[in-house]
């Protein structure tokens, strides 16, 4: 593998641009993320956040500008597509978590069959991970058997247990009901604490200001504000945010 | 904000491998398997020329005696030379291969359309009775549906064939159930039929006028329910204007257009058709008619008193003329023998000999045979009423069942099995699609006190069509293809005599694309046609 | 007897004020419309007609049916009256007698079903003849079902002409499936042999027994002493080779059938337009330059000059290829060949499969009967089973996918492990409904000339000591697909219903 010379920038897109059809929905991102940093990106439903955090494990394809992940280029390449997706671990607002296997099954699923480990590792692997978010005696349920916020512990659990550097959260919280959010933010805190890159899409304001190195405003298919979240919370720069702010905070 | 524009570094090398980029890897594997399919049908094309070759160069014969592949169709110039046993358009032995498909062709559709139709009857009325709050009506009908669905349709066409149908009784003891004019023997099954007489083309065209005029008030009325927002039952006007058009049209176009004759000795002393009736009275020393009956169980007469009264008539074969005319005198109660002869001028030559006291045909007919007539003006020809469609009911003359229409044991097998097989799948689309519509739908329809019929109009019926038509739009592309399996019991549908052909003339590969071809245009045909009916119905939906 | 007496003593006594209001019934049961009433008069008339008839043609049954059905109606008005209704008067007065259209109904069936059983037993049972021996059943006189003619066969029906002394092999077979199918019931339900070596091993067996099976009812060759080879165009018929033929095509469809499924809904970057289009126009120009001149020189009528410019077709196909399938063939081929072959008759893929695979096959190369017909069956039945799969590949959730993908298992892994589990899990029910369907059209092979079970029915009729007996056997044969199908049907009915709930 040809692995770039990146230094400490463990995520940087150039000049990013993708069209759905007609519609552009990334209108060139740049940007640039250090090794263990937490960036948390907000914005306005339909500005394109989802789209621009699924370009960076390829879910979805950009049409230009570069990608560079943990030193390799995201191309048409398959072997550096491969390659990514091992070292970036993503958790959906759906879950997704696959209902025809155990929670044990669905974690160690890829360490198994892409990490190539033994099953014996990959389940001890499995239930530190289960244990680390709080639910090892659920391993032999089905998903379907879990409330939401277990689910989407597990499918936290099920993207570390590929050991990944960088963690992609789109909107874990949205779907689940209040009283399970914590439990779900909790797990994200713990994570943010302990080194991960993580790049997580929330309206969870009081997780950004908590735990986030760096608050992205989205709109338009463009970043238009980025700072800490001290500044970005009391010293908005931007009409924009400001507007947004004012509407996600007094609602 | 270039400040946040991120320095790239120096790439090594950007190009990648092909056989690693994934857009060349989906257009190469598909070459790949385009050429793994080409060379498959290489190898299959060049088994089959070469087996053909080993069958000589035969198959391509061309009319000049070269061969080519230009000519693998000349052969179906060539007289089939095998008799068909149904033949709803005429065609010999001497007909061409073509011909005999055609034939075949149009059996295969007046199965599948009759077969489609009665289906959906017997289905619907099924699926209503599984639904039925009777016990016993609900339960027959689901044994019905079960014994359908779980034996083959082939079985139940032996079944049907060899083991009903065959061992109906001979001709002369034919079953008549209820005593209607239905009969069941060996030789198939008989049934009355519409004969449609020179003025149904006029009536036609009221129909249409009917259909137009009832469109219109059905528009009209709707805007007048849009302005006045009170509801005119514009269902009930339409239709009975509709009728009432179409009913004046029947009578209109039966007086209008009377093309209908029949000739008689001048000694008959007949003017008007009233008068055939006061010569049978004469005849047979009745007040009324009406009388037969009782004069025939009291012994004031016999048959042969009657059979010795009866008026003679002479009539062309299968002439609508003649239904037309035994249909009047059936209704007046005057006994009749008819002499059908294959051609009218046998007619007029047997009424000429005096074999027959009246000829029937058409009036601008009878007048050309009067013409050839030598003594002409001793005979006169009087026009008759007649009706836009006049029904020809079977009768039993001899060993055969003259009039009205004839099921052949093979048809009536056929039809018959498909329409209660495909009738068991409807039956149970039917009750899902009426089952799938909420309770809560029929209930809020009550609440907004619609009637029964408006309920089950508006309300259900839409729902559960939308249902209803995908599944179904599969049994009746089921029936259309599982009507091959005439083949078993040998009626000569496109499949059955596409398979004569290939044994008669062993070209198998030409006729197989034929068939095939034709059977697929079938199915997209169908399934068109109910893809379309789908959407207009999902339009009215909206 | 005793609830009507004491309903008709608390009536006396109590006089209350009955449950009955006799206009709205009126109104209810004969006025509410006039086809209501039209069809009431005619239901009475059929009804007495019937009655009367039945009473001529079986006295005693008729007037005991009677008597019940005055005594029930009775029974229920009572009740009703009353409102003091018992279960079984409240059953009857729901399902039987809820209107006076519906009582008359069920008196009308009950008689016309009594007097359909009366005659099917008489046919089946008190006339019929069981004698095997057709001298002493010719001499015997009876008027029913020569039910000795199907008991004589019942070897031919079941295995037709299997070698008598080889017998055991059919025996062994069955034996193997009971052996293997009797531990699978409990083994593949229960959780914790999920990952057990039993599991592996049962699942292993049963894959290699159709292998053995094979072996068994085909032999191994002519020498060997133990099996020696019988040939399957002859000695294979019956209700065997009904079901061999079913479960070979639906084993062998399985794999075929979820190749399509994929092929036609894959999305697979498609070849470019500019490629297609370059190679479809070079074709297209090459035909013209090289094919029609010549064609419309030896052009016999204008439909054979016209076919001489068929190069121009090329275009038209390329442009539809592009449009429909955005150039991608692997879903042109699997739709096409999907739904051609659900478009044409089952009869003529069989007959395409009799006469026409010797011609494909290289000259000289002779298959069996019995395989061209297997293959037609399995090539036919995969383009059925490629859209069951396809229904269950579309009710997978995009978001699998995706996590799938951002896993980064590879495209093969992602199906084999995530989509296919579920997919096909859904479309179980589907399949054996696939697999009736297939048990039942094996019944089409008796038209190229094999003997399945209906074949051998039809020959019963052929043998000159059995000459003409049809009816009994079509029955017998009938009752078997019956059962077969519905214990199927059954089955299906519970697993849709465990899936339904089940694991999700
Ligand atoms: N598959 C697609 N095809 C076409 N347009 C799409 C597709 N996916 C997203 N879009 C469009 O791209 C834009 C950005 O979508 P995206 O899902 O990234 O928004 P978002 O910021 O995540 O919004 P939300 O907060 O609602 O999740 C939207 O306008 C959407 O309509
Ligand atoms: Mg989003």
């Amino acid at each position: 593998m040809d692995k770039l010379e990146t230094a400490e920038d463990i995520i940087i897109c150039r000049n990013v641009h993708k069209w759905y059809g007609d519609f552009h929905a990334l209108k060139g991102i740049n940007l640039t993320v250090k090794k263990g940093e937490v960036i948390v990106i907000i914005g306005p439903s339909g500005s394109g956040k989802s789209t621009f955090i699924r370009t960076i494990n390829r879910l979805e394809e950009h049409q230009e500008g570069e990608i560079i992940v943990d030193g390799i280029l995201l191309s048409h390449d398959v072997r550096n597509i491969a390659e990514i997706r091992r070292e970036v671990g993503m958790v959906f607002q759906q879950f997704n978590l696959f209902p025809h296997l155990t929670v044990l099954e669905n974690v160690t699923l890829a360490p198994i069959h892409v990490r190539k480990w033994s099953r014996d590792h990959a389940e001890e692997v499995a239930m530190k991970w289960l244990t680390r978010v709080g639910i090892p005696e659920q391993a032999h349920k089905y998903p379907g058997q879990l409330s939401g916020g277990q689910q989407q512990r597990v499918a936290i659990a099920r993207a570390l247990a590929m050991e990944p550097k960088i963690m992609l959260f789109d909107e874990p919280t949205s779907a689940l009901d209040p009283e399970m959010i914590k439990e779900v933010l909790d797990v994200m805190r713990d994570l943010a604490r302990s080194g991960y890159t993580i790049l997580a899409v929330t309206h969870e304001m009081g997780f950004a200001r908590e735990v986030a190195d760096r608050v992205i405003f989205f709109d338009g298919g463009q970043i238009v504000e980025q700072n800490t979240p001290d500044q970005f919370f009391t010293n908005p720069k931007h009409e924009r945010t400001k507007l947004f702010l004012s509407q996600i905070l007094h609602h | 904000m270039a400040d946040l524009s991120p320095q790239l570094p120096k790439t090594r090398s950007t190009t990648i491998p092909f056989w690693r980029d994934i857009r060349v890897l989906g257009v190469l594997a598909q070459i790949a398997f385009v050429i793994v399919a080409v060379m498959g049908i290489t190898w299959v094309v060049r088994n089959t020329l070469a087996n053909l070759d080993e069958l000589g160069e035969s198959q391509f014969i061309c009319r000049d005696g070269t061969s080519s592949f230009r000519c693998a169709y000349d052969f179906m110039r060539l007289d089939a030379q095998f008799d068909i046993a149904e033949t709803p358009i005429p065609y010999e032995p001497s007909d061409s291969y073509w011909r005999a498909l055609g034939v075949a062709a149009v059996n295969t559709l007046k199965v599948t359309v009759l077969g489609v139709i009665l289906a959906t009857v017997l289905g619907t009325l099924a699926g209503i009775a599984r639904l039925s709050s009777n016990w016993l009506v609900s339960n027959l009908a689901k044994w019905y549906v079960d014994l359908m669905r779980n034996t083959p349709l082939l079985l139940q066409l032996f079944f049907l064939y060899f083991s009903v149908i065959l061992v109906l009784p001979p001709i002369k003891e034919a079953i008549q159930p209820f005593n209607l004019p239905i009969f069941f023997s060996q030789r198939g099954i008989n049934i009355p039929a519409p004969v449609f007489m020179p003025s149904f083309a006029v009536w036609l065209a009221f129909v249409v006028l009917g259909i137009i005029q009832a469109q219109v008030l059905w528009i009209i009325l709707g805007r007048q329910e849009e302005l006045t927002g009170k509801s005119s039952n514009r269902f009930r006007w339409a239709l009975v204007s509709f009728l009432l058009v179409v009913g004046i049209g029947w009578y209109v176009s039966g007086s209008l257009t009377s093309t209908q004759a029949i000739m008689t000795p001048k000694s008959l002393r007949v003017r008007e058709f009233k008068d055939l009736q006061k010569i049978m009275l004469n005849r047979l020393k009745l007040a009324d008619l009406g009388d037969i009956e009782l004069a025939l169980s009291n012994g004031t007469l016999t048959q042969e008193d009657i059979d010795a009264a009866a008026f003679r008539i002479c009539a062309q074969k299968e002439s609508a003329s003649e239904v037309n005319l035994t249909s009047q005198l059936r209704n007046a109660n005057i006994p009749y023998t008819v002499k059908r002869s294959t051609r009218l001028d046998q007619a007029t030559e047997a009424y000429a000999n005096g074999e027959c006291e009246i000829l029937v045909a058409s009036q601008s007919l009878l007048a050309a045979e009067r013409e050839a007539l030598e003594d002409g003006a001793n005979h006169v020809i009087l026009p008759i009423a007649e009706t836009p469609v006049r029904i020809s009911i079977p009768n039993l003359e001899g060993l055969n069942f003259v009039g009205g229409a004839k099921l052949t044991p093979e048809f009536a097998a056929i039809l018959i099995g498909l329409v209660l097989y495909t009738g068991g799948f409807i039956a149970e689309i039917v009750r899902a699609g009426i089952q799938a519509v909420p309770k809560g739908q029929s209930e809020a329809a009550r609440a907004l006190g619609l009637s029964e019929s408006q309920r089950l109009r508006l309300i259900v019926l839409p729902q559960a069509l939308r249902v209803i038509i995908p599944p179904i739009t599969s049994q009746y592309l089921n029936l259309a293809k599982n009507s091959t399996l005439a083949q078993a019991i040998a009626f000569p549908d496109l499949w059955t005599v596409s398979y004569t052909t290939i044994n008669q003339s062993g070209r198998a590969i030409q006729i197989m694309l034929i068939v095939m071809g034709s059977y697929l245009s079938l199915s997209l045909i169908i399934s068109a046609l109910l893809n379309w009916y789908n959407r207009r119905i999902a339009l009215v939906e909206r | 007897m005793a609830t009507i007496y004491q309903n008709l003593q608390t009536l006396i006594s109590r006089q209350e004020k009955l449950n009955f209001n006799f206009s709205l019934f009126v109104q209810e049961n004969i006025t509410r419309s006039w086809w209501l009433t039209l069809w009431l008069l005619i239901l009475t008339f059929i009804t007495i007609r019937v009655t009367i008839s039945q009473l001529v043609a079986a006295p005693v049954i008729t007037a005991v049916v009677l008597i019940i059905w005055l005594l029930s109606i009775g029974m229920v008005v009572l009740n009703e009256v009353t409102r003091q209704h018992t279960n079984i008067s409240l059953w009857l007065k729901e399902n039987l007698y809820n209107s006076i259209t519906n009582t008359q109904l069920t008196l009308i069936l009950t008689l016309l079903i009594i007097a359909g059983l009366r005659a099917f037993y008489a046919y089946a049972w008190v006339n019929a003849s069981f004698e095997t021996d057709p001298e002493i059943a010719a001499q015997l006189e009876f008027t029913g079902a020569n039910w000795g003619a199907v008991i004589a066969n019942m070897r031919n029906l079941m295995v037709f002409r299997f070698p008598k002394e080889e017998t055991w092999r059919i025996w062994a077979s069955l034996a193997l499936i009971i052996v293997l199918g009797i531990p699978s019931v409990y083994i593949y339900q229960q959780q914790k042999y999920r990952r057990s070596k039993i599991r592996s091993a049962l699942t292993f067996l049963w894959i290699l027994s159709p292998i053995i099976i094979f072996f068994l009812l085909r032999g191994i060759n002519e020498e060997n002493p133990l099996l020696p080879q019988v040939n399957p165009d002859v000695a294979w018929g019956g209700l065997m080779l009904t079901i061999i033929i079913s479960i070979f095509a639906i084993v062998v469809s399985f794999p075929l059938g979820v190749l399509l499924a994929l092929g036609r809904r894959s999305k697979i970057r498609g070849i470019p337009a500019w490629l297609t289009w370059t190679v479809a126009l070079g074709f297209t120009v090459w035909g013209l330059i090289y094919s029609t001149p010549p064609n419309l020189a030896a052009a016999r009528s204008t439909s054979e000059e016209l076919l001489s410019y068929w190069p121009l077709a090329i275009p038209i196909v390329a442009f539809l290829f592009q449009r429909y399938f955005n150039g991608n063939v692997v879903a042109a081929f699997s739709t096409i060949y999907i739904e051609v072959v659900r478009g044409v008759p089952l009869i003529t893929v069989l007959f395409m499969a009799i006469i026409l695979f010797p011609i494909f096959l290289p000259p000289g190369m002779q298959i069996l009967n019995t395989w061209r017909v297997l293959a037609g069956f399995a090539l036919f039945s995969a383009a059925y089973l490629a859209e069951n799969v396809r229904g269950g590949l579309q009710a997978i959730p995009k978001g699998q996918y995706e996590a799938a993908d951002s896993l980064g298992l590879t495209t093969f892994q992602k199906y084999r492990l995530i989509i296919l589990p579920q997919a096909l899990r859904i479309v179980i029910p589907a399949i054996v409904g696939q697999f009736i369907g297939l048990f039942k059209d094996t019944s089409l092979v008796a038209i190229v000339g094999l003997f399945d079970l209906l074949n051998v029915a039809n020959t019963i009729a052929a043998q000159p000591q059995w000459l003409g007996v049809r009816r009994e056997a079509y029955i017998f044969i009938a009752v078997i697909y019956y059962i077969g199908s519905a214990v199927m049907t059954g089955y299906s009915r519970r697993l849709e219903a465990r899936l339904g709930v089940g694991e999700r």
